[in-house]
């Protein structure tokens, strides 16, 4: 498992002493797992240099940036990207920024703010990399996925360095489709199985229009955040529906009308989690909402160009809310509140108070798809939660998913969550179980397939089957990017 | 306590990394986005409050192994509990209490640094955690205070170590003692007699030693009758208001910093600062006035058995949001004549100034280039000057300026708001 002293040598003159080590105890506080040695690259030709030096010893490697999550065997490179944290350019005429990996989110968009510029937050929070692959809750009007990805430096795992879309021809970043090589579907995982082999080491991620304040008014000491004023034109309301038919139909009506900034099928367990500072508090912020809605909902937030603007969109949300039958949850218009969810939905993206702090750890099942097929599967795999609730096992969220319109909305990302203790054997076995049955039943029941969710060696065979081969055409190009298999199936970029 | 009382939350780290940065609402844009001095220059995820949460589990599940990296890990982080305050927006967890405890098993497991040994042993012979340069009330020559060793009074004006013994900080403890004096405070100093919190020794490591010293400044306040206690240092304070308390040896003592002293004092109308001292001045938030005063939590209870962290008695974290914030910036703004702009990184989220944790002592360095980050944020508000409340902190800014050549000046609030007292 450990280098050789040789091979260690030979790591070392690519970055320095000070970067490489592979002492047992920096390991473990990676991720818990003995990597053969974990460096620290400072450009693209160290990568480079490591990711060659890999391919002659057949070491796996592995890409990491903030770290939240990944799989990891046991022997493998761990590249730990945090030295190459630089924002390159910021291009306001051709709406593009380019980065390296270790910029955060959070910089990223708090530089553009004062532009009047934004990005798509995805999901995992803006304590991530900002050049992440991803949905998040301003799908509606940033879109998701790979279309934020332009240009891609990208090293591949063969150590070669690869410039996509225009980068390729002329040394712009503003396409990631050409004039140039397109690679678009093998560096953003558009094919399963989801993982991006190689390492980028710059993108440029499309950005966007910001309607807002260069900075939030946020007062008060952490965790008690709130706006000091909800900036003009803005406002951010949970609506609920009296069913999941009419919130979906509000849904596609919201996103033809294109008002929404940010639209969010936030449950209303994980609404009580983002307003609230500890897990007790939660639970009984829960228990208080779930009293106040008639059904499943979502949360938006109307920003407008102008005053009129803003009266125009909040006009037209009246009325799609009131078609269906919507209620706003009124205690979350109180302004504090509104304030807390207002700020806290854009510049964290909400993410660790709903996830982690309740039980611990979550497991969860994400989908992007036809959205009223997927949410069809999740209300199934919701009711299959509630034995683990009622046992104790999972934290109870009322068993919902939750999920949001892309674009117009008829695209979009559904997901479920059961939050629990890691420590507890039951609930863990119980969970495992539970991820098991509803990916499987997606997949028996035609809503979608997913991959990774069996270890069953014949069971990307017969999945693969049904969608087109895919793996075979994916194991073919893998071949030829991955010679030695130096790149690991699975995990993408975080 | 224990490290082992800490396993289940450092089993709850997720390795979100948001330990790395301040709190994600408060980042500003792409500088001054890193909150941990540790992480920030020695990179490996180790050296960051979530990697020390990971090494804590693991070792506490399959045993210590203690190579000179991990001991390199150990001794090169402030304790300024940064780390706790960003995570602990979101999560439930006790972070740099676990930090603590980790160090403290590595002293009782013999694997201690040299230069915390020297000076935890200077502090066992001399009552002092810097070496002495004198006796250890020098500076009160001259100002006739009241000695509260002989004389009763209602205040006890504590200085610390490093004020005490470093002339060049002679003139914060006669600033406090004149100013103090013009309020009509009733006061007076233990002068030779006072001896070190212990706190420091306590970040160190040196559990047992802070408990002696704990005990014999508790001894001394109660054989003298003394119901408070005023301080300059906030490491004095926050060994006196929180660790104390922690051990239960506080009993009823009333303390205070010399700030929220003054701010009463103002608040009374027993003190007008009337002379003008223009100055633009940034303030620097000390980690032991700011997030690490924080009142102490006393609780004890278990997990509620289910799906939920929940506990019985409900647990209260101290996530920094009750430090003192508000008392030096009011002070301050009292000041005819200065003009405060803040910092990108302040209150519960401000930068350390790199002296804690025994850092000064076993990584000189380290300290500096950690005073020399927090010099170029205070550069980057167009200040003259960076005003603390705090002698470390001062000593190692002015060490940074030196080296870097910086223009900045520094000053401790008490120097400011003297001179502006007719």
């Amino acid at each position: 498992m450990a280098l050789s002293k040789d091979v260690y040598a030979e790591f070392e003159a690519i970055v320095g002493p000070e970067y490489i080590c592979d002492d047992p105890v920096i390991m473990y506080s990676y991720h818990n797992v003995q990597h053969a040695a974990v460096l620290l690259p400072e450009n693209a030709a160290q990568v480079q240099a490591i990711v060659k030096l890999c391919n002659k010893h057949k070491l796996q490697f592995r890409p990491v940036c903030t770290g939240w999550t990944g799989k990891f065997v046991p022997g493998m490179i761990y590249l730990d990207l945090r030295r190459m944290n630089r924002i390159i350019e910021i291009n306001e005429d051709n709406m593009y920024a380019v980065v390296e990996p270790y910029v955060i989110t959070a910089q990223l968009q708090a530089e553009l703010m004062k532009r009047g510029l934004h990005l798509n937050v995805k999901g995992a929070g803006t304590n991530c990399s900002a050049m992440l692959r991803g949905h998040g809750h301003l799908d509606q009007s940033t879109s998701g996925d790979d279309r934020n990805h332009l240009a891609i430096e990208w090293v591949t795992p063969a150590g070669d360095l690869v410039r996509s879309g225009s980068l390729g021809s002329d040394g712009e970043w503003v396409s990631g489709d050409g004039p140039g090589p397109s690679l678009r579907s093998i560096l953003t995982s558009a094919v399963p199985p989801g993982a991006t082999p190689g390492v980028f080491t710059k993108a440029a991620m499309k950005i966007y229009h910001w309607p807002g304040p260069t900075k939030f008014p946020v007062v008060g000491v952490s965790p008690n955040y709130q706006l000091s004023d909800i900036p003009p034109n803005m406002m951010a309301r949970y609506y609920s529906f009296p069913s999941t038919e009419k919130m979906w139909q509000a849904e596609i009506k919201l996103g033809e009308a294109e008002i929404a900034f940010e639209l969010m099928g936030f449950n209303i367990a994980m609404v009580a989690a983002n307003i609230t500072t500890c897990n007790e508090e939660e639970e009984a912020t829960f228990k208080r909402l779930s009293k106040e809605v008639q059904g499943p909902g979502f949360f938006i937030i109307v920003a407008g160009n102008s005053a009129a603007d803003f009266a125009y969109k909040k006009k037209v949300l009246e009325k799609i809310v009131a078609d269906n039958d919507g209620k706003s949850v009124r205690s979350l218009e109180e302004p504090r509140t509104e304030g807390i969810l207002l700020c806290q939905c854009i510049r964290i993206s909400a993410s660790l108070r709903e996830t982690f702090r309740p039980g611990g750890m979550f497991k969860s099942i994400p989908v992007m798809g036809q959205r009223d097929l997927t949410i069809r599967w999740a209300i199934g795999a919701g009711k299959a939660k509630e034995p683990l609730i009622e046992k104790g096992l999972i934290v109870d969220d009322g068993g919902a998913a939750f999920g949001w319109g892309v674009e117009q909305g008829h695209l979009g990302k559904t997901e479920i969550f059961c939050k629990f203790d890691p420590l507890n054997p039951v609930a863990q076995k119980a969970v495992d179980a539970w991820h098991f049955e509803q990916s499987d039943r997606a997949f028996k029941e035609r809503y979608f397939a997913l991959l990774g969710y069996r270890n069953e060696a014949n069971a990307t065979e017969e999945i693969g089957r049904e969608l087109s081969n895919y793996h075979k055409w994916w194991n073919a190009i893998q071949k030829e990017f991955d010679p030695n298999r130096v790149s690991p199936d699975a995990g993408a970029l975080v | 306590m224990s490290l082992e009382q800490y396993q289940g939350d450092m089993d709850m780290c997720c390795r979100c990394s948001t330990c790395k940065f301040v709190p994600l609402q408060k980042v500003g844009g792409f500088d001054f986005v890193n909150v941990c001095p540790s992480i920030s220059k020695f990179n490996f995820h180790s050296y960051s409050g979530g990697g020390r949460m990971n090494i804590g589990a693991n070792m506490l599940r399959h045993g210590f192994n203690y190579t000179d990296r991990l001991l390199d890990i150990v001794y090169n982080c402030q304790q300024c509990g940064a780390c706790g305050v960003s995570c602990n927006y979101a999560m439930d967890m006790e972070v740099l209490a676990p930090i603590t405890e980790f160090r403290i098993k590595c002293v009782s497991d013999g694997k201690t640094h040299p230069a915390l040994d020297a000076a935890v042993a200077g502090m066992r012979e001399t009552g002092s955690i810097v070496p002495p340069t004198g006796k250890r009330g020098d500076w009160a020559k001259g100002l006739k205070l009241k000695d509260a060793t002989k004389e009763k009074v209602e205040v006890l004006l504590y200085i610390g170590d490093l004020t005490s013994h470093d002339a060049k900080l002679h003139k914060l403890a006669r600033a406090t003692a004149k100013i103090l004096q013009k309020a009509g405070v009733d006061f007076g100093i233990a002068g030779d007699a006072e001896t070190s919190t212990g706190g420091m020794a306590y970040e160190m490591g040196y559990e047992a030693d802070f408990q002696t010293q704990a005990r014999k400044n508790m001894t001394f306040i109660e054989q003298h009758g003394i119901r408070t206690v005023v301080t300059p240092s906030p490491h004095a304070y926050q060994a006196f208001k929180v660790l104390y308390d922690k051990f239960q040896l506080r009993g009823d003592l009333r303390v205070f910093h010399i700030t929220e002293y003054l701010q009463q004092l103002l608040d009374e109308g027993r003190l007008t600062p009337t002379k003008r001292v223009d100055l633009a001045v940034t303030y620097h938030d000390p980690c032991h006035l700011g997030r690490l005063s924080e009142p102490w939590q006393h609780w004890q209870g278990k997990k509620v058995p289910g799906d939920r962290f929940v506990f019985d008695p409900p647990k209260v974290y101290r996530r920094g949001t009750n430090g003192v914030y508000d008392a030096p910036r009011e002070v301050l703004g009292s000041i005819p004549g200065v003009k405060l702009t803040e910092m990108q990184r302040t209150k519960e989220y401000a930068w350390c100034c790199g002296a804690g944790g025994g850092v000064a002592q076993s990584n000189p360095e380290f300290a500096e280039w950690t005073a020399r980050e927090r010099i170029n944020e205070a550069e980057t508000t167009g200040a003259e000057a960076i005003v603390t409340a705090c002698g470390w902190c001062a000593n190692n800014f002015n060490a940074a300026i030196d080296a870097a050549g910086s223009r900045l000046k520094v000053f401790d609030i008490v120097e400011l708001f003297e001179q502006s007292l007719a």
